[in-house]
């Protein structure tokens, strides 16, 4: 009889909590806009540290340089056809600059509300422009930036107690989550490291603040490409959080 | 050379012959923290404790093959290297990793979160109330065993000891477990040579995504890097154990007939493959060696104008530049007090008086190494007081320097040494019969070698500070307080009447100036000391020392001044010193004069870390020592 009690209880707390997990909004007096619930403050400017796969960031690599990418043999193939001239030809020179590998550029970001339920996000390098936007699916996307739908990530439980009315622990703050779909292929590095349309990339950007000194802003990447990658592939470039727009200067796509 | 170098890494790898395993926690209590009652709530985190237990696998896919296979050569690009960093990692040889005594050196935590291998994390909470005491986080690769307290316990004091891992307090917030690590080693920041000072502290995020984990670095290093430098590691867990979780090193004979003298480098300029690196990647010279500017995106366009004099003029010390200064934070305390910080068994070092002090405890009376200044001598006293229920019996000075020397005469009248009184030879008459200058019933009986006697009584140093119980020759022991001691003497090192102290069995040596953490060898030369006599007394050393665990722990050695160390710290001493010496001796070879050697800053490496420009004993000064104690030589 007790058992089938607490089997009743936790049965019912899973109904009621299965939708809180990551993703989901806080559990009491939900923020009536994303931007009026933001787990940390993420606008104002911000510039890359370029510390990590620095000869690959800072400097376009000799074609068929793809170690440390879980490329299969069909990405190998694209990546080691790369031919810039031919991008800047087809008036493609910003391949390397669609959403999976824009991060990884080093630039300044320029972020800011568009409204209540986007964020904007710019970058000086390649002057490339992402929306981020909260709730309703995007549009279609087939653009170098894809598609992005964003949402405030907190680590919780989601089996919060079998207790009813204990409620389960919450953290303070968290991550704002991303996923971008549907982007029109392009290079994962400038060397024609290849992702393809059906990519889908997976961010997590978390503000750290050094105590006593800077702000920073970790993307936390993952990009799964059934097309040309054989496992996940992560990174987690970082920016440094800068007082003004001071550097920011806005320059075209490159190719090479 | 890319080659060499991963052989020697597999050199390393091979000398593996046991397995030793020990308990990283252990050398962290060694540290003079144990634990202590935190105030109830000191614990309790702002907010839920994220958990990061668990089998934890990388995921290299930035920087992966500096983390596999082996980092290339010259490569620092977006490190925020200062010159002294980075002229430091051009005269590294890979090499290196061939003498003994660095053979097992583990990785500090900010290089052993991303080297290969796989990580085990897990908590450790009182039986009792269920608080989160420490989280414990464990690579495959070197035993890397962190502790990481939760327990709201402070930092070790900054005369305490520095290991691989650190000591490392984490606390929550927000969604990350944020983690602050200080006494960490001298390491690497990649494993190419670029370096990682012991004075660096390192600001950790470990942030989950689900069942991937971020841990974010902040490596802040006064003595070798301009600014912060972050990197991320990423790890994604892993269901089953991984296994494998030892990593056996003990070392061996790599070069058989090699001298002890010998410390693989390069000289500053004549890094033979530094093009190697830009030349293979078609980068100037001059770009992965520019510090901080390489990692910001204004660099790769600044990199276009950047012509090869550029890159040769950062292979070599910038000329006409006045010696940098040490940045490591001064582990005197200089608040008018004696603290005192267990080493091992019942022996204790005692710090504030200007120079360590080390005293050994037991049924017996007191045994006491070196007196300090003498201007804290009653809290001195005090202290010893405290720590043993016997008077001081026994007190043996390391040199006849005042910081030494200076507390003998109240330390010695403070005890009195029972042995003598009333002995067959003595009667009642011990100090006309031994020849000690104090009544041994009213005085600790003071050792040393004969020669600080001499220099002490040309110094007009009153009587009853004046080490009546002299040796002439190798050594003098003493068995004390359930422990054999041994006094080496070592002959024209800092002066001509140096003495190691080794307490054996408590497995503690205690080097006297002849190696500090705090500045460059007080190579007196008008007192009989040189530079070779240096070097020789550091590998004297270090042939008593030995490692706990991949290459720490063990021997404790207690420097003249500055933190207590191990046998890393005395052989990363080791080698400034040899690396300085040959220097010095190529450009009298070459025939410089010692102005041209002072001009050459043949120190830059080292000068953050030990140098000075004002003070007793400068930078100039030891060159000075150096080149002198060389030409006298020839």
């Amino acid at each position: 009889m007790r058992a089938a009690v607490v089997t009743a209880v936790m049965t019912v707390t899973l109904v009621s909590l299965s939708g809180q997990g990551r993703g989901a909004a806080p559990p009491a007096g939900p923020p009536s806009t994303p931007r009026a619930g933001a787990l940390f403050d993420i606008t104002g400017y911000w510039v890359s540290l370029v510390t990590e796969d620095w000869r690959y960031r800072q400097f376009t690599p000799a074609k068929g340089d793809y170690v440390s990418v879980p490329i299969n043999a069909e990405g190998k193939k694209i990546a080691d056809a790369w031919d810039p001239a031919k991008d800047e030809a087809a008036g493609e020179q910003c391949k390397a600059y669609g959403a999976a590998g824009l991060m990884r550029i080093p630039t300044r970001l320029h972020i800011t509300w568009r409204d209540d339920t986007t964020l904007k996000m710019e970058t000086d390098a390649g002057t490339q422009t992402r929306t981020l936007t909260f709730g309703k699916p995007p549009s279609a996307g087939g653009t170098m930036q894809g598609a992005s739908v964003a949402s405030w990530d907190q680590p919780r439980a989601i089996f919060a107690s079998p207790i009813p009315n204990r409620g389960g622990p919450t953290v303070r703050g968290g991550s704002l989550k991303v996923v971008t779909t549907n982007m029109k292929p392009g290079y994962l590095r400038k060397n024609g490291v290849p992702y393809s349309a059906n990519a889908v990339m997976t961010e997590y950007f978390d503000r750290l603040d050094i105590p006593g000194a800077d702000s920073l802003l970790v993307v936390t990447t993952e990009i799964l490409d059934p097309e040309y990658l054989t496992t996940p592939y992560w990174t987690s470039p970082h920016f440094k959080r800068m007082n003004d727009a001071s550097g920011w200067q806005p320059t075209p796509c490159t190719a090479r | 050379m890319h080659g060499a170098l991963r052989k020697n890494t597999m050199k390393h790898l091979r000398a593996v012959l046991c397995v030793c395993v020990a308990a990283a926690g252990a050398s962290l209590l060694a540290q003079g923290q144990p634990a202590q009652t935190p105030a109830p709530g000191a614990d309790a985190p702002p907010g839920p404790a994220i958990d990061i237990s668990g089998y934890w696998t990388p995921t290299m896919n930035e920087d992966g093959m500096e983390r596999g296979g082996g980092s290339e050569l010259h490569d620092y690009g977006g490190f925020a290297l200062n010159e002294a960093g980075r002229l430091w990692a051009l005269s590294y040889d890979p090499s290196r990793v061939t003498l003994r005594h660095h053979q097992c050196d583990a990785y500090v935590t900010p290089y052993q979160m991303r080297a290969t291998g796989n990580f085990r994390a897990w908590e450790e909470r009182d039986p009792h109330n269920q608080r989160l005491v420490a989280i414990h986080w464990w690579a495959q690769v070197t035993e890397g065993h962190r502790v990481i307290w939760m327990d709201g316990r402070p930092h070790p004091p900054a005369w305490a000891a520095h290991t691989f891992r650190g000591f490392s307090t984490g606390k929550y917030v927000g969604p990350a477990l944020v983690v602050t690590t200080t006494h960490l080693k001298q390491g690497w920041l990649r494993r190419n040579g670029t370096p990682e000072s012991d004075q660096a502290t390192v600001t950790e995020f470990f942030v989950r995504h689900g069942d991937h984990l971020m841990n974010t670095t902040v490596v802040t290093d006064p003595v070798f890097l301009t600014e912060p430098q972050v990197r991320s590691n990423d790890y994604y867990r892993a269901p089953v154990d991984h296994g494998t979780w030892l990593y056996a090193c003990d070392d061996s004979e790599q070069i058989v007939g090699r001298s002890p003298e010998v410390v693989p480098f390069y000289f500053f300029g004549k890094q033979p493959y530094a093009r190697e690196y830009s030349e293979h990647h078609m980068l100037p010279l001059a770009a992965a060696m520019s510090g901080a500017p390489s990692m910001y995106p204004e660099f790769a366009a600044a990199a276009k104008n950047m012509t090869d004099a550029m890159g040769t003029a950062l292979l070599s010390p910038a000329p006409g530049r006045p010696s940098e200064t040490s940045k490591a934070v001064d582990p005197e305390p200089r608040d008018g007090e004696i603290h005192v910080l267990p080493i091992r068994n019942n022996v204790y070092m005692l710090v504030g008086d200007g120079g360590n002090i080390v005293v050994q405890t037991g049924d017996q009376g007191a045994f006491v190494v070196d007196t300090g200044t003498g201007r804290l001598s009653d809290k001195v006293i005090a202290a010893i007081d405290k720590l043993s229920e016997r008077p001081i019996q026994f007190i043996a000075n390391t040199s006849f320097r005042p910081d030494r020397t200076g507390g003998n005469a109240k330390l010695g009248a403070a005890g009195m040494d029972p042995s003598l009184p009333g002995s067959f030879f003595v009667n009642s008459a011990p100090r006309a019969a031994t020849g000690l200058f104090a009544d041994p019933l009213r005085h600790a009986t003071l050792m040393a070698h004969n020669n600080v006697l001499t220099r002490m009584q040309d110094n007009k140093i009153p009587e009853d500070a004046l080490p009546g119980d002299t040796y002439l020759e190798e050594r003098r022991r003493k068995a004390h307080n359930g422990d054999s001691i041994e006094l080496f003497y070592e002959p024209n090192a800092i002066t001509d009447g140096d003495s190691v102290v080794f307490f054996r069995r408590a497995d503690v040596i205690v080097a006297g100036d002849i190696f500090t953490t705090t500045q460059y060898p007080v190579i007196d030369l008008k007192n009989g000391g040189s530079v070779e006599g240096e070097i020789k007394a550091l590998n004297d050393i270090l042939d008593r020392t030995n490692y706990e665990h991949e290459g720490e722990g063990g021997t404790y050695v207690v420097p003249g001044h500055g933190f207590l160390g191990d046998e890393h710290e005395v052989v990363e001493y080791r080698d400034m010193v040899v690396i300085v010496r040959d220097r010095v001796k190529a450009m009298i070879d070459a025939g410089a004069t010692l102005a041209q050697v002072k001009a050459a800053r043949l120190t830059a490496d080292y000068d953050t870390r030990y140098g000075s420009n004002t003070g007793a004993w400068t930078t100039e000064m030891f060159v000075e020592a150096v080149y002198n104690s060389l030409k006298a030589r020839k």
